[in-house]
């Protein structure tokens, strides 16, 4: 292929770099540079303040509070919905159980559904008075169950953490089955003549057949573990007392709220450097990269 | 082998999980703001269709429903285009710098949006595209590259080359190649890439928000339902703005539901074997 | 090296071209440029106090919140009849910070912003980087139609100081807004409650209200800060204006002072003795107020905007009105009467704006009787103007709040360190009063939290600090 490859590179490339460099990149890269200075994002006036919004992240403690909460989300959230999809996915594509092409249709609805709308409907599914759900824990007798949800700290977390799962199972439940439906049918039929329940078909025969689809999956959601915010800040702005608070809200906070964008820009910059490591490290063991780059 | 009522027992609930919140958002359009606050998961007492009437025109939807669509078709296929292109360069050739290229476009995805967003109003406003809908058009594919970029790059890594060595074989130049042979092939992933992008863009917010804020005659439909959001905040016309959702919901759903076995059977040609 | 290592290499080597490639550029990007346009201005003479430029455009970006944007069309409309020649921009947004920001930036801000909503800039960083335009010549300049007095003269008392920073007006908060304890006065007449003037009286009616089967209390659960406004309240009007202005200027101690101490034991009764509405907590203001109009709660606090919030559920005859809070014991510094009042809906002149005088006299066509009156009839609701709301039917709870101002009298009061340090408020306290009303700390560690958050604005050096002596 060496014949026309640079003229080919070049028609190809330049344009999406240029358009890429210069509404992407270059605003980003003055994200990082602001992040030294002490702007507030009014004026032409600023400081250069070297490391001092980094170290001044280091010792607060409400950073810390949401870095710990985005911790949890990054295992907590690939983890319950990858084993949701594949179950979901299992069913319908390996097991092929009935109605499975509505099912596919309805799991993905959330997807089209803007944030906005998820924060509203789930506000009123978690009011404590007349919610959905504690209505239902109710009718089934099950009082005890029923909380104050997004108003109490010991809960709320998990009431987000719940919404986040919901709103992306469908876009894995897809993404599964369509790698489900590359394996061979034989593997399957081999495996119910010997009697294996559906578990260990999933667990022996799918799942390490996925592998690969399930790190890119772990990945896309591991990023929005980290910035996927909107959630949070349209149903509780990080309350009660903080417990629902993460890196992407603190941003929020400080450059809307509080104008400081150096500070603002500083927590992006760390938020980058976490999510690239987090990726990398995921990239690397999946081997991705030895594939793509051999 | 024997049924455990368990496996079916789950995928009907988790359907109803989903599909309720659907057909919660479409009946509470009909309902009036008293019905709304006072009985949230009651029936309407009647079907009005006025809230639709009211969202429409009143809350200019109809206009921010045009907007929305001018500028996703032009910068859908912009993003397809420009992702494709480069996909395949990064995907099936060799050259200096190329790993820092696919780098660049990577990380993209990794870097809050709204960070940039004051940065950004200035680059937008120094190329002389702020408050305009090609300006928009521009951002929304610029930004939709990463993921673009990095869906196809491994997306084209999976097409047989056998194909295209016999097309070279043929005569074909790199670019009868691309546009001829590999095109083609890719439409499933493709297809799947621009639905993922159609949704992402569909509901893009905080962008427009920036770009875009001088006349209401340029709002976008999601700039626009948020705008009728916070005034619901303030002055209460619910109704309105459920049905403004509902009309902002049903087309992407629509779409989506046609597209839907392509959908999936783009993603399974991506998938590495 | 190890193809490992090349990876770690290319990956870090790739953040940093990001990071520095592009430096070079940053001249004339997002902090760059500043070429503020030439001031537009004008001969001043009697009929044009504040020296108008007659032609020059002017541009007044409207907040479209609550209020809509009607009422700005008919200022407009009113500062054309005076300056035929000029031309007015309108636009409204809703937005304010995301859309105004980069224009303050560009040095090219519009020339009035009615800086409000929950998107609005910070005013207090707004003034700490000098972005205002000082508005002494326009509080200083004749009314536009009420003869010999000067434009302040036509205020209500205490309208201009919380747009005031160390002695300069920078913002008019232009809306007037009552803070208090809301009730429905057909509920309360229907059972023959009579509204509690003191302490004590309060928690025995609570007892009677819930012995009839209705909660006494709901509150906004998911933004608990609406409650820390009767404490401090109940604080204020046992220990005096002192107690206001100790928290406004973040002096030491002065969340846990001896007043605070007592209205924060009190107010933790209600929690105690489970007076609130079970679930409260977890209601958001919508929902809070919505339970609190169908009848579930008999008291909820709020600022006089909850008439116009709450108009598409509130039964009809349900008569809301005002009342200030309970007095703690015949030993309170102020009467029963005081209520907080204060100026709300701020709009300001940018320092840059062009025609920064146009900016002005747009504010003083607002301040005049007639566009007052005219705001007052749209939007229902009161203005700093003072009886511009005489002779307007209201409904009840505007009728109250004007009632209780005029009792009130010269015994109001109000705090401002939400405007001075917006995150004190609206992240810290409310946290507190979060943890405090639903029942999972009591009144000591209350304080102690709030006092936490006030010590840690004082300590922080990236906010510049305010202080207030009236």
């Amino acid at each position: 292929m060496k014949h026309g490859k640079y003229p080919l590179l070049a028609a190809f490339l330049l344009p999406a770099l240029g358009l890429y460099g210069y509404f992407v990149i270059s605003p980003y890269a003055q994200a990082f540079v602001i992040s030294a200075t002490d702007w507030h994002g009014l004026s032409n006036e600023f400081n250069w303040v070297g490391l001092d919004n980094f170290k001044r992240l280091l010792s607060d403690e409400y950073m810390r509070n949401a870095l710990w909460h985005n911790a949890l989300l990054l295992i907590l959230l690939p983890v319950i919905t990858i084993v949701l999809a594949l179950f979901f996915s299992s069913m319908l594509n390996v097991h092929r159980a009935k109605g499975a092409g509505l099912y596919k249709i309805i799991y993905f609805a959330p997807q089209v559904l803007s944030v906005a709308v998820i924060g509203v409907l789930w506000k009123e599914i978690y009011n404590p008075r007349s919610g959905l759900l504690n209505g239902t824990l109710r009718a089934l007798g099950l009082d005890g169950l029923a909380k104050t949800w997004l108003g109490d700290p010991a809960v709320a977390f998990w009431a987000i953490l719940a919404v986040m799962v919901w709103a992306n199972v469908g876009f894995y439940v897809v993404l599964f089955g369509a790698a489900m439906q590359s394996i061979p049918k034989e593997l399957y039929e081999a495996a119910e003549l010997d009697g294996s329940s559906r578990w260990a078909t999933l667990w022996r025969i799918t799942l390490p057949l996925l592998w690969d689809t399930v790190q890119v999956a772990w990945v896309y959601l591991a990023i929005l573990a980290l910035d996927g915010f909107a959630l949070v800040q349209i149903m509780t702005r990080g309350g009660p007392n903080f417990s629902t608070d993460v890196v992407g809200q603190r941003m929020y906070d400080v450059a809307f709220s509080e104008n400081k964008f150096g500070m603002a820009s500083a927590i992006g910059v760390v938020l980058f450097f976490l999510t690239l490591t987090i990726t990398v490290a995921a990239l690397r063991i999946t081997r991705r990269e030895r594939i793509e780059f051999s | 082998m024997k049924r455990n009522p368990f496996p079916q027992a789950m995928l009907v609930i988790w359907g109803v999980m989903t599909a309720l919140p659907l057909l919660w958002v479409v009946v509470t359009s009909f309902k009036d703001d008293a019905e709304i606050l006072n009985d949230p998961w009651g029936l309407p007492g009647e079907l009005r269709w006025s809230n639709f009437a009211r969202a429409w025109s009143h809350g200019n939807i109809g206009k921010y429903f045009l907007n929305s669509v001018t500028v996703l078709s032009v910068s859908i296929t912009l993003t397809m285009l420009l992702g494709a292109t480069a996909a395949y360069a990064l995907a099936r050739y060799d050259f200096p710098g190329k790993r820092f290229v696919y780098f660049l476009f990577v990380g993209g995805m990794m870097f809050p949006a709204f960070l940039a967003l004051v940065p950004l109003f200035f680059v937008v406003k120094n190329a002389g595209l702020l408050n305009t809908l090609p300006g928009l058009m521009l951002v929304y594919t610029a930004y939709s590259l990463p993921f673009t970029v990095f869906f196809l790059v491994a997306f084209f890594r999976t097409l047989p080359t056998q194909v295209a060595e016999a097309a070279m074989i043929d005569g074909c130049g790199p670019f009868a190649m691309f546009f001829k042979v590999m095109l083609p092939m890719a439409k499933p992933g493709l297809i799947s890439v621009a639905i993922f992008n159609l949704l992402g863009q569909w509901n893009q917010y905080l962008l427009p928000v920036v770009l875009v804020s001088d006349s209401e005659d340029k709002y976008v439909l999601a700039q626009g339902l948020a705008a009728l959001a916070v005034n619901e905040g303030y002055r209460g016309d619910y109704s309105r703005l459920f049905a403004g959702l509902t009309l902002a919901m049903l087309p992407v759903l629509i779409v989506y539901a046609v597209f839907q076995r392509q959908v999936q059977s783009g993603l399974t040609a991506g998938q590495l074997k | 090296m190890t193809a490992q290592e090349i990876r770690r290499r290319t990956v870090l080597g790739t953040a940093a071209a990001a990071t520095l490639a592009p430096a070079g550029l940053l001249a004339g990007c997002a902090m760059g440029s500043d070429d503020g346009k030439p001031k537009e201005e004008g001969q001043a003479n009697a009929k044009n106090p504040l020296g108008v430029k007659e032609d020059a455009a002017l541009e007044i970006v409207i907040f479209n919140g609550g209020f809509g944007e009607e009422y700005a069309k008919s200022h407009e409309v009113m500062y054309k009849e005076n300056f035929p020649k000029a031309e007015i921009k309108h636009s409204a947004v809703t937005e304010i910070s995301k859309t105004m920001q980069p224009r303050f930036i560009d040095g090219n801000p519009p020339d009035v912003i009615n800086n409000s909503g929950a998107g609005q800039i910070d005013p207090g960083t707004l003034v700490s980087q000098n972005q205002l335009a000082d508005l002494a010549d326009l509080l200083n300049a004749p009314s536009l139609d009420q003869p010999g007095k000067t434009v302040r003269q036509t205020l209500l008392p205490g309208a201009v100081e919380t747009g005031t920073f160390d002695g300069k007006t920078f913002i008019l908060n232009y809306a007037y807004t009552v803070y208090g304890i809301w009730y429905s006065s057909k509920l309360f007449t229907d059972k023959g409650w009579q509204y509690p003037k003191t302490w004590d009286e309060h928690i025995a009616l609570c007892k009677t209200i819930k012995a009839a089967g209705i909660a006494p209390w709901t509150y906004q659960g998911l933004h608990p800060r609406y409650m820390s406004w009767p404490v401090i309240s109940t604080a204020i009007k046992f220990g005096g204006q002192q107690v206001a202005m100790n928290i406004d200027n973040l002096e030491p101690n002065a969340w846990t002072s001896d007043a605070m101490k007592q209205a924060a034991s009190a107010w933790h009764q209600i929690v105690k003795d489970g007076y609130i509405l079970p679930g409260s907590p977890g209601l958001d203001h919508k929902q809070s107020q919505t339970e609190w109009c169908n009848g579930k709660a008999a008291f909820i606090s709020c600022g006089s905007w909850l008439e116009n919030e709450q108009k598409a559920v509130t039964p009809a005859g349900f008569n809301m009105v005002v009342a200030p809070t309970p007095s703690l014991g015949s030993g309170d510094k102020l009467p029963f009467a005081a209520i907080r009042g204060t100026a709300g809906e701020p709009f300001v002149v940018p320092a840059k704006a062009a025609n920064e005088r146009g900016g002005k006299e747009y504010l003083r066509t607002m301040l005049s009787l007639k566009g007052a009156k005219d705001f007052t009839g749209k939007v229902s609701s009161l203005t700093i103007v003072a009886g511009a709301a005489d002779g307007i039917s209201l409904g009840s709870g505007l009728d109250s709040c004007v009632k209780a101002l005029k009792d009130s009298g010269d015994k109001g009061f109000n705090w401002i360190y939400p405007v001075y340090y917006r995150k004190l408020e609206r992240n810290l306290v409310d946290a507190a009063c979060g943890e405090f009303f639903s029942g999972r700390i009591g009144p000591d560690e209350f304080l102690t939290k709030c006092q936490k958050g006030a010590d840690e604005i004082a300590a922080d050096t990236t906010f510049k600090k305010y202080k207030r002596s009236a």
